[in-house]
């Protein structure tokens, strides 16, 4: 069924690219010498996995990751017998083979697992640091190198997906957000390769679509996907294409408000043949969406 | 009445279809808002220059991309502007007025690129210090002549009238904020040469002209012609250097810099002022922006007037000073070199407001100021707002239930402070919910078939006894237990389910008397989608709305409980919603918090409808009421409750995150959306 993956597979070997935002690292490092769970919170694509990455390679923990999903049993996590040959084998799910392993185990998204699912984690997640294997009658210690942390994104606006006050106050809290501007150019360019100037640009927009949320955009732009969209422009493709593409058109399907994104993107970014050519109205309509005549003809219901 | 009828058929017949709409629409908007006289005086002027602006203007209509514009400018600054026409272009913080429409290419689209940019210019002129220097900038242009909340308005009555100083400052801040958006917008900005050329051919020619008036259009021109660069001209004087040194200096105080020293050479020039107008790209109304600012202030300033006045005529006592032996830290206590002000026996705290209203007045009888080393270390002096409340305590309504109310000044509840009245809405005949259905007739089909599949959506519930199908993992798990000589699980099926939901939701209508007209109807017909979506899903709910006057009447209409069906007598009682008095929301949120808390269900939900500012008619203003508010939605939040507050609010400030940031909230700018939009935040907030 499974290929068994050897924990010291999810050892991470070179350094992952991580910029600190504030004092995120410290606090990380005393939490873990402390032996305190972690929360990260934050929007989506804001670096949360990724300063997972960087801490289990600078702590030196393997780092085991499990998505968390509303299928997600207790036994996917603690593990659960297999039959082979006719004999029965106990395989360890991802949580017990990081606190046998010592390593960091990360659930991410942890809201979105069953409410039953998430209690597996309270022993472990508290002083007693232990992991009850009802299946075969044991309970695990965990060492002190283990470490347990959770992610979640307190923006999700679903009333029946929240985090348990009884699960929430295990952990100590660390809240991620958009970096400042000139940080977030930097590591877009980084990731993307593309100069710093158009990522500024790229941020910039970022910004404005942030100023959309919960007006119009649930969500504004995620670091990630100004990287999506920066590597879009690496690769030739126009600027204000890579930002309908990647950026957009991810955030939404309502027209109108497509067509007001791609108008802060064309605001944004040059293309100087916009206009040049007037014979081919219909095209140039700076690379937004629907054009404005079609807009005209919608009339409103009053 | 009869002879309104039929000027009305008259107009449309002169009017097309759509116009005749236009015309109609804004009648009864004057019916809504103005009353009757003024409707039928409307409706008498069906002269053809009348009648005209109603037509459908050629080219780009404001009107067709005013949605778009404001989602545009609300990308660009994060804050709510609306955008509105006015005969010209120009802000006042809180409107964009643009062009009615816009006709000057054959292409729509850069017909388009003016709106953008005059809308461009709106938001840098409200980002980069135009219209709102800051005080410490008005105080160093203002000198003797400063007060103590000066806006640009006072700045421009230094100069003399018609206007000039106004224009001039225009073109400066036309140039100066090119440059800015040239850097932060360089992809809207890539035609402005284009556009302003094609401005600068329209305009008279210099040789026409003289004195004051072709000294301002020769200024207008350099910026039209795009002649104010750094690179300077052999023949420049000074004001055309002080217009070029924007280039280098792009702060707002060099632009005030700029505009003193051109405006003196201007005074210098021959003649009367003439004005022409400036078409684009704004113009600069400092006393609308003054308007609004000052508009703003009052209403805070009548707060504290009203404070005051219930102050004077409250009993003497002595200084309220610190009980003894109870000294709780967080007392307030008079600070040594401040002042405050002593009356009627009590310790007030001198704030701005006070100050200014003191300084107004030319001082407040009965009352003496005095150095806090006078009053002693032990005086602690009160708000203004504890004291109204304590003014407040002595006449306490009889009946309803009573519910604390946070008073954010102190920090704590006031104990039993507001009565809610649980009352029936009075039904209504009118067939509302039948016209409403039959008016969004394609939307409740879609509607209906949308939330049914949701309803249907079947759940597989893993590990049953019993089910449709077998479940592999648990068959394979218990194998394997037995085989190691565990008893295994008897759950080896799947089975689907109609995913039981157990939801209870409350909304909860705001029925102040703001919401009337518009949207009143939208918040109904909101509610008409919405039961039709419930209905059709399974969902309990209930629907009350809230409205009141003072914290005694605190008034809680009830529509539809829980446990009562969609009844006709719902519906009437639907239709008969109706305007009433003012918005006091804690109350409310916490009558409902308490309903839904009697509700047996996994998952309670209150959504909120109102439109915009939580206000009573005392002290439940502002700050207070935003403040008491949160705490209330806080507090649901704690007893389980989620909140989901939708505000229809044109104006909608950022106090609106803080006050709903603790939950979840969507601020809906165009009335018209909410039946649509109210449908689509239920299903994203509860699957
Ligand atoms: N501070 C940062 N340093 C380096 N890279 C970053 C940083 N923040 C974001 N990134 C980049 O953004 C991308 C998305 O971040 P990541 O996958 O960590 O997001 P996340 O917070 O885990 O999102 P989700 O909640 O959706 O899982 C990363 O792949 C990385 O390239
Ligand atoms: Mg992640």
């Amino acid at each position: 069924m499974q290929h068994v993956i050897k924990t010291e597979e999810f050892t991470i070997g070179s350094e992952p690219y991580y910029q600190p935002l504030g004092r995120e690292v410290e606090i990380f490092e005393t939490a873990y010498a402390n032996r305190i769970p972690v929360l990260l919170k934050g929007p989506t694509g804001c670096g949360k996995t990724r300063f997972m990455q960087y801490m289990a390679w600078k702590l030196r923990r393997p780092l085991i990751t499990v998505s968390c999903h509303d299928d997600l049993t207790a036994a996917d996590l603690v593990g659960r017998y297999l039959v082979a040959g006719g004999e029965t084998v106990w395989l360890d799910g991802p949580l017990t083979r990081a606190v046998k392993a010592g390593g960091f185990c990360y659930l991410d998204e942890i809201v979105e697992a069953r409410k039953d699912t998430t209690v597996v984690i309270h022993p472990l997640a508290d002083d007693r640091r232990i992991l009850p294997i009802e299946k075969r009658g044991e309970i695990l210690a965990a060492p002190p190198e283990f470490l347990l942390a959770v992610s979640y994104n307190p923006g999700y606006q679903s009333v029946l997906k929240d985090l348990k006050q009884s699960t929430r106050q295990r952990f100590l809290a660390i809240s991620f957000t958009y970096p400042p501007r000139e940080t977030e150019a930097g590591i877009v360019s980084h990731e993307s390769g593309i100069s710093e100037e158009l990522c500024l640009k790229l941020v910039s927009f970022a910004e404005k679509t942030r100023n959309l949320k919960d007006r119009g955009l649930i969500e504004g732009a995620s670091t990630r996907l100004l990287i999506h969209a920066a590597k879009l422009m690496g690769a030739g493709i126009s600027s204000r294409e890579a930002c309908r593409h990647a950026v957009s058109e991810a955030l939404t399907d309502d027209e109108e408000m497509l067509r007001a994104l791609g108008e802060l993107a064309a605001s944004i970014f040059c293309c100087r043949a916009t206009f040049s050519t007037r014979s081919s109205s219909g095209t140039t309509s700076s690379g937004t969406f629907g054009s404005i005549s079609s807009m005209m003809t919608r009339s409103v219901p009053y | 009445m009869p002879s309104t009828l039929k000027r009305i058929s008259i107009a449309s017949a002169l009017l097309s279809h759509r116009d005749l709409e236009r015309w109609l629409s804004h009648a009864y908007d004057i019916l809504d808002h103005e009353g009757i006289g003024r409707f039928i005086e409307f409706t008498s002027h069906i002269e053809e220059e009348e009648l005209q602006r109603f037509r459908t203007a050629r080219g780009l209509r404001l009107s067709d991309v005013a949605h778009l514009l404001t989602t545009f400018l609300r990308g660009l600054s994060g804050t709510e502007l609306r955008v509105a026409a006015g005969d010209e272009s120009y802000t006042d913080t809180v409107t964009v007025f643009l062009p009615h429409a816009i006709d000057r290419y054959a292409d729509l689209e850069r017909d388009f690129m003016i709106y953008k940019l005059l809308a461009a210019h709106a938001w840098a002129q409200l980002t980069f210090g135009t219209l709102l220097p800051g005080k410490e900038t008005l105080d160093k242009f203002l000198g003797e002549q400063g007060t103590d909340s000066p806006d640009i308005a006072a700045l421009f009555r230094l100069f003399p009238g018609q206007g000039m100083a106004e224009h001039i400052y225009a073109v400066i801040e036309a140039v100066r904020l090119e440059y800015i958006l040239r850097r932060e917008l360089p992809g809207l900005m890539a035609d402005i040469c284009d556009i302003k050329n094609a401005y600068l051919k329209e305009r008279p020619s210099l040789q026409g002209l003289s004195g004051k008036t072709l000294f301002v259009e020769r200024l207008y021109q350099m910026y039209l012609g795009d002649r104010c660069g750094a690179d300077r001209h052999e023949d420049a004087d000074v004001a055309a250097d002080a217009l070029c040194r924007l280039a280098e200096h792009q702060s707002h105080e060099e632009s005030l810099h700029s505009l003193m020293i051109i405006c003196r050479q201007a005074e210098d020039a021959r003649g009367e002022y003439s004005p022409l107008p400036i078409p684009f790209p704004l113009m600069i109304r400092p006393a609308a922006v003054s308007l609004q600012l000052r508009a703003r202030r009052r209403i805070r300033k009548q707060t504290v007037e009203r404070a005051i006045a219930k102050l004077l005529s409250m009993p003497e006592v002595r200084p309220r000073t610190r009980p003894a032996g109870r000294s709780t830290g967080d007392e307030r206590r008079a600070i040594p070199e401040r002042e405050y002000l002593l009356i009627s026996g009590r310790v007030l705290e001198l704030d701005a407001e006070l100050r200014e209203i003191l300084d107004d007045r030319g001082g407040m009888p009965g009352g003496i100021l005095v150095k806090g080393a006078g009053l002693g270390a032990e005086a602690s002096p009160l708000t203004l707002d504890e004291l109204v409340a304590e003014a407040d305590t002595v006449q306490q309504a009889a009946g309803g239930i009573p519910y604390d109310e946070w008073d954010f000044k102190r920090g704590g509840f006031k104990k039993k402070w507001c009565m809610v009245h649980e009352k029936d809405i009075h039904p209504d005949a009118e067939p509302f919910v039948e016209m409403t259905l039959k008016r969004y007739r394609g939307t409740v089909t879609l509607l209906r078939r949308k939330f049914e599949l949701l309803r249907r959506e079947p759940k597989m519930l893993r590990r049953q006894k019993e089910g449709d199908d077998i479940d592999l993992d648990a068959v394979v798990e218990a194998y394997a237990d037995s085989i190691a000589g565990r008893s295994p699980s008897e759950g080896l099926f799947t089975k689907y389910d109609r995913h039981e939901r157990s939801m209870a939701s409350l909304f909860l209508l705001d029925m102040s008397g703001s919401t009337k007209g518009w949207i009143l109807e939208a918040e109904k017909e909101a509610l008409v989608l919405m039961a039709e979506a419930l209905e059709t899903l399974g969902d309990r709910y209930a629907i009350y709305g809230f409205s009141g006057m003072t914290r005694n009447k605190c008034d809680f209409f009830h529509c539809k409980s829980f446990d009562e069906p969609y009844s006709e007598m719902v519906k009437r009682r639907i239709s008969g919603i109706s305007p009433k008095d003012y918005t006091r929301m804690g109350p409310a949120i916490r009558h409902a918090t308490n309903l839904l808390s009697d509700v047996k269900a996994r998952t309670k939900l209150l959504i909120t409808i109102s439109d915009g500012r939580p206000e009573d008619y005392d002290a439940y203003k502002g700050t207070y009421g935003i403040e008491d508010t949160r705490k209330a939605l806080i507090e649901a939040k704690e007893q389980g409750v989620h909140s989901f507050c939708i505000t229809i609010d044109r104006e909608a400030g950022s106090y609106i995150r803080h006050m709903y940031g603790a939950v979840n909230y969507a601020v809906i700018d165009d009335v018209r959306q909410l039946p649509h939009r109210i449908t689509e935040i239920y299903r994203r907030l509860t699957f």
